[in-house]
């Protein structure tokens, strides 16, 4: 029972890597309906941009994340300002098309400027230690991503529940035209709303970097993960993205305690059942 | 008959163009080396320390007048890891670009894609690092594709030599296995488990999680099977990924909990550079074992030492075993090439098998059975040692390759 109660711990802190991300990409669908690949890219840049600032250059610790999630949204404002803007009226193939572009471009970028060799910077010491839980030792850090992540979660729903910008967000999700035609600049709103999607992806990768390897290629394979969730949870939807990266992560650590030898099928299995039974997503999708 | 004439010339034509300059009795102005490994992602520095090791061979070589006076340049492509790329790259490499040698390689799905497409290219490759036994035992002893040949050693050195050292440690007698996904990860545990069980009828493997390439985090992993309080680990993930494993290992206690942590290819430079931090503080606390397929540290020979002098004057870093391998396959070819003063592909091969060779990793010789090479490389501690800036392997076991080797007809791992 305790070993049951830990490892879904574990699965937790996994899931709130996934619901960082997750919440950017359906966000961004929401508003902007832009399934965005290179989503993970941004994920990417983040853990890079945090590992330059805070391993390389011996910049304080939070300082090195807010430092990561601003250049990130720069550059996100660049894609979205010059790039995106262009096809928002073709067909979402042409989407998935030059997002994918971007992934192979932000991929050979990092590889250039970065080398395509692996990073680990040093954990930071106050975070070096671990606590007993149910008789065993849990990373402070682990514990820390935790709270970060239910910190996040929270923090958007004041944002889009009790703000005036969290607002004119919901309605333009649900009719842009409307939105529009009532005054709401949609130009802006969408640069803005994307400049903070990929802020959360880039908070997920800065996060990321004391435990995890920093290397190209990072964001491609995160990003698969990251659209089951939003599959299972239902996409364009915040409280899917939320429990989808529950069930993931806390799947994952199960799968790999009990089931060891297929504990990939079963989040894919999931994800069959999920789509025959409920194709909208768990939460249903936007506008819910 | 003009015609015919015509048709057979043009036919000739062909023919000549089709075939690479490779006439039996003289080679061609330059030799075409193609090489390919990975050099993205958490695996890269393998790749990049191939080239390293590669282009000091070429290098070197080429200052001394070349191979019978044949300049040597080569091409070298990212494998990525995945089959499909690796097969595309060795086919563009030949029939494009016009390579008439081939080495490199990572990872077992990649070298049992390549395999078998070599004797449609007609070119011999020496396999650099993929370390699945089914590429010697299986494609080269019992299905004949004698074009492969491997210059590093396979899994028998990441599970047969762990469960020689460990038999004798009557104290640890539950083990767990943490291993990679996909072929390299399943044969090792599977031949450690066979092994062990074989002189020590009494231990137990008591839980085991495996981990795909570009696990993020191997925290469920290490719970999952810390669940069933282990006395020893058993772990094969490489590179980048081995040494995020160990220090969420370290988050999590697991040091204070295990008596050994036995970390395969931890002899590896990436993976020592990569947990230098941890090994100054002591936090494996004297028990983390590994191995390599070379070690920079051994044999203390001449020329290994005049290897690594050279090396580190020209990459200012210690050479890898992909980078030993890569350096070692490079003269291996042109001992062969000396000796059969010929670049065909048939006459290689007889040259190949069965070939004594010294080496920085000491002396080789190409089993002419399976076509693998055999040579000893000892396992140890990873530690401190203050004639290096890296931690190193300590406290070496060497354990003789015809000991640890298995040996044809390959019984089947029981």
């Amino acid at each position: 029972m305790e070993t049951l109660a830990f490892q879904g711990l574990v699965g937790l802190s996994l899931a709130m890597y996934l619901w960082l991300i997750a919440a950017g990409l359906t966000i961004v669908f929401g508003v902007l309906g832009i399934l965005n690949f290179a989503h993970g890219s941004l994920y990417m840049l983040g853990a890079y941009f945090a590992f330059t600032c805070y391993g390389l250059w011996g910049i304080n610790f939070w300082l090195s994340i807010l430092l990561s999630l601003i250049g990130v949204a720069l550059i996100s404002m660049v894609m979205e300002r010059f790039f995106l803007r262009s096809i928002y009226r073709l067909d979402v193939a042409y989407q998935l098309l030059l997002t994918f572009g971007f992934i192979l471009i932000f991929d050979d970028a990092v590889k250039m400027i970065w080398g395509g060799v692996f990073m680990i910077p040093p954990m930071p010491d106050f975070f070096s230690g671990a606590i007993p839980i149910f008789g065993r030792p849990f990373p402070v850090y682990n514990l820390f991503i935790i709270g970060a992540g239910i910190g996040v979660a929270v923090g958007l729903w004041l944002i889009l529940e009790r703000t005036w910008w969290g607002r004119i967000i919901r309605a333009s999700a649900s009719d842009r035209e409307m939105a529009g035609a009532i005054g709401v600049n949609i130009p802006i709103l969408f640069t803005t709303v994307f400049m903070f999607g990929a802020a959360l992806a880039a908070l997920g990768g800065a996060l990321s970097t004391p435990v995890r390897v920093v290397a190209p290629g990072i964001g491609a394979a995160i990003i698969i993960q990251a659209f089951v969730v939003t599959v299972i949870g239902g996409l364009g939807n915040l409280k899917g993205a939320f429990a989808g990266a529950v069930v993931v992560g806390v799947l994952t650590a199960y799968g790999i305690l009990l089931f060891p030898v297929f504990e990939l099928f079963i989040i894919f299995v999931v994800m069959a059942f999920v789509l025959v039974l409920k194709p909208e997503g768990l939460f249903g999708g936007v506008n819910q | 008959m003009k015609k015919m004439t015509g048709i057979l010339g043009v036919a000739l034509l062909l023919a000549f163009i089709l075939t690479p300059p490779v006439s039996a009795a003289d080679l061609p102005k330059v030799i075409k080396i193609g090489g390919q490994g990975v050099t993205s992602g958490a695996h890269a520095d393998y790749g990049r320390q191939m080239i390293m090791g590669a282009t000091l061979a070429i290098d070197e070589i080429n200052a001394a007048g070349g191979i019978l006076g044949s300049k040597l340049e080569m091409k070298f492509m990212d494998s990525e890891l995945k089959p499909a790329t690796a097969v595309k790259n060795a086919r563009y490499m030949v029939q494009e670009w016009g390579a008439h040698l081939l080495f490199g390689v990572d990872s077992s799905g990649v070298c049992m894609a390549v395999g078998p497409v070599l004797p449609e290219l007609d070119r011999v490759q020496i396999f650099c690092h993929a370390a699945t036994e089914k590429l010697t035992e299986d494609l080269v002893y019992k299905k004949g594709v004698k074009n492969i040949f491997r210059i590093s050693v396979p899994v028998y050195q990441d599970s047969i030599v762990a469960a020689m050292i460990f038999k004798d440690s009557p104290e640890i007698k539950k083990w767990a296995g943490i291993n990679c996904d996909y072929g390299y990860g399943r044969t090792s545990w599977a031949l450690f488990k066979a092994t062990l069980k074989k002189h020590r009828p009494d231990v137990e493997f008591v839980a085991e999680a495996w981990a795909p390439f570009w696990t993020g985090d191997f925290s469920p992993h290490l719970s999952a099977v810390m669940a069933k309080e282990p006395d020893a680990i058993f772990s094969t993930p490489w590179a980048g990924e081995a040494v995020m494993l160990l220090r969420q290992a370290l988050l999590l206690g697991v040091f204070d909990k295990i008596e050994v942590w036995w970390q395969a290819m931890g002899g590896s430079v990436d993976v020592l550079e990569g947990l230098a931090r941890e090994v100054a503080k002591n936090q494996f606390q004297g028990k983390l074992w590994a191995t390599a397929r070379y070690i920079h540290n051994w044999p203390e020979t001449p020329e290994n030492k005049a290897f690594i002098d050279r090396y580190l004057k020209r990459w200012a870093r210690y050479p890898n075993y992909s980078a030993e391998t890569s350096y070692s396959a490079i003269y291996a070819f042109k001992a062969a090439i000396e000796k059969t003063k010929s670049l065909d592909t048939q006459k290689l091969i007889k040259t190949l098998e069965g070939m004594k060779f010294n080496s920085p990793g000491g002396e080789r010789y190409f089993r002419p059975e399976d076509h693998q090479a055999v040579y000893t490389v000892p396992a140890g501690k990873v530690m401190q040692n203050p004639a290096y800036p890296l931690p190193i392997l300590g406290d070496l076991r060497v354990i003789p390759a015809k000991d640890y080797y298995r040996n044809p007809p390959f019984p089947p791992v029981e």
